[in-house]
């Protein structure tokens, strides 16, 4: 009797390949916005705890992120903005990643559980399945809503802080969670816009795609309406004090004024990189501002008013 | 099973010098020219950094573990068993 093995070639990948395959740049944008929703939350939660809450969180966005490389390696093998991931590159074998994936999910949730609480454990494997079964397996491929859903995926992580420290949830995190919600569509679209060829060549249905790019300017400057009073309600709720409402009316002014030239640009996209690049910008300086003003005790708000 | 018993009975009559020689599997690194696998430098390189990475990985793990037990041992000591509670003194 013989016994066939397939021959498989020793792993060339670095250590590198593993830390892109987590995706940094999403992960530091969670880690911020779980930052936030841990600093805001009421009480008191000890500096080490709250170290091993926020690194949980970042070690299971790292893992949504390689499940999410691993199971979109043909389709970002021909988008020019993912060719160069390391499962299309070769580098890393697409089970390799897949195991990696599995295997820091399971030890997010399992310690963030351990450690921290229930709540927060669930909500963090909640996030992870979102993002790998409801927006990477499902929702990306068969509709143009996919990045409005699975936008949800993103929004999570305030929440997963503010249950951390507590324990509960409140009005506040669910805000976080509708800013970060709404802010994904202009985001995404923006990028979309001019990156529409790559997308149809890769056969996923994003709304310029679809829907053309007259339907997606509109639907970015709606999305902006919701998004810009969404940004200044923390303020008029008064959980945030007088210099972060401010900072979130100029901003959001400065938001709105892109996605009108945008919607008003015809044959080019420099309105539209201009947005991508104001979003990201737009949604770290009010999560930084609220953090400023929550670690300040409202000292800001004093000098301002 | 014929076959498998008859080939084991083979083995059994044969002298012990007749037997195939024993050979060590492949050190890393080295391989072996009919079964194994003979890894480039590049591989060992990425292999090796690997390895440090889940080393360090794992120490940083423990001692996560370790710091967040000293917090909440630290934060239970008045409701902890009585080995634990601050001794009293009456003065």
């Amino acid at each position: 009797m013989s016994v066939t093995v397939a021959r498989v070639e020793p792993s060339i990948a670095s250590v590198g390949d593993y830390i892109e395959l987590m995706k940094p740049r999403v992960m530091s944008l969670v880690v911020f916005t779980a930052l936030v929703g841990l600093a805001v939350a009421p009480g008191h939660i000890h500096p080490v705890i709250a170290f091993a809450a926020l690194l949980c969180i970042t070690v299971g966005a790292g893992a949504a992120g390689a499940l999410n490389m691993w199971f979109d390696a043909d389709i970002d093998g021909r988008m020019a903005r993912t060719a160069g991931r390391p499962i299309p590159r070769g580098r890393i074998a697409p089970g390799e990643a897949a195991g990696f994936g599995l295997t820091l999910a399971a030890f997010s949730v399992v310690t963030l559980g351990l450690l921290i609480n229930v709540l927060a454990a669930a909500l963090l494997a909640f996030t992870i399945f979102f993002y790998v079964v409801i927006y990477t397996v499902w929702l990306k491929r068969s509709t143009p809503q996919n990045i409005v859903i699975g936008g949800a995926a993103g929004a999570l992580p305030p929440m997963i802080g503010w249950a951390a420290a507590t324990g509960s949830l409140a009005i506040e995190p669910a805000l976080l969670f509708l800013i970060i919600f709404f802010w994904t569509p202009p985001h995404f679209w923006a990028l979309s816009l001019y990156r529409s060829e790559d997308y149809a060549r890769a056969g996923i249905p994003m709304l310029p795609v679809v829907s053309g790019e007259e339907t997606t300017r509109r639907q970015i400057l709606n999305y902006t309406l919701i998004l810009t009073p969404l940004g200044v309600a923390p303020w008029l709720l008064g959980y945030a004090g007088p210099v972060y409402g401010l900072t979130a009316l100029a901003i959001g002014a400065a938001m709105i004024a892109l996605a009108v030239r945008v919607r008003r640009e015809r044959g080019g996209y420099r309105a539209s990189k201009q947005l991508f690049g104001f979003s990201i910008l737009y949604l770290f300086l009010l999560f930084a501002m609220l953090l400023i003003d929550r670690v300040s005790g409202g000292l800001l708000g004093h000098f301002a008013a | 099973m014929m076959i498998a018993n008859q080939t084991m009975n083979e083995l059994r009559q044969k002298p012990p010098n007749e037997l195939p020689p024993h050979k060590s599997p492949p050190l890393a690194g080295q391989g072996d020219e009919e079964t194994g696998i003979k890894l480039t430098a590049e591989q060992l390189r990425a292999r090796r950094a690997r390895s440090i990475a889940i080393a360090l990985a794992l120490g940083a793990f423990v001692l996560m573990i370790f710091a967040v037990t000293i917090v909440r041992l630290g934060s239970r000591t008045d409701t902890g068993p009585d080995y634990m509670r601050p001794v009293q003194t009456n003065q």
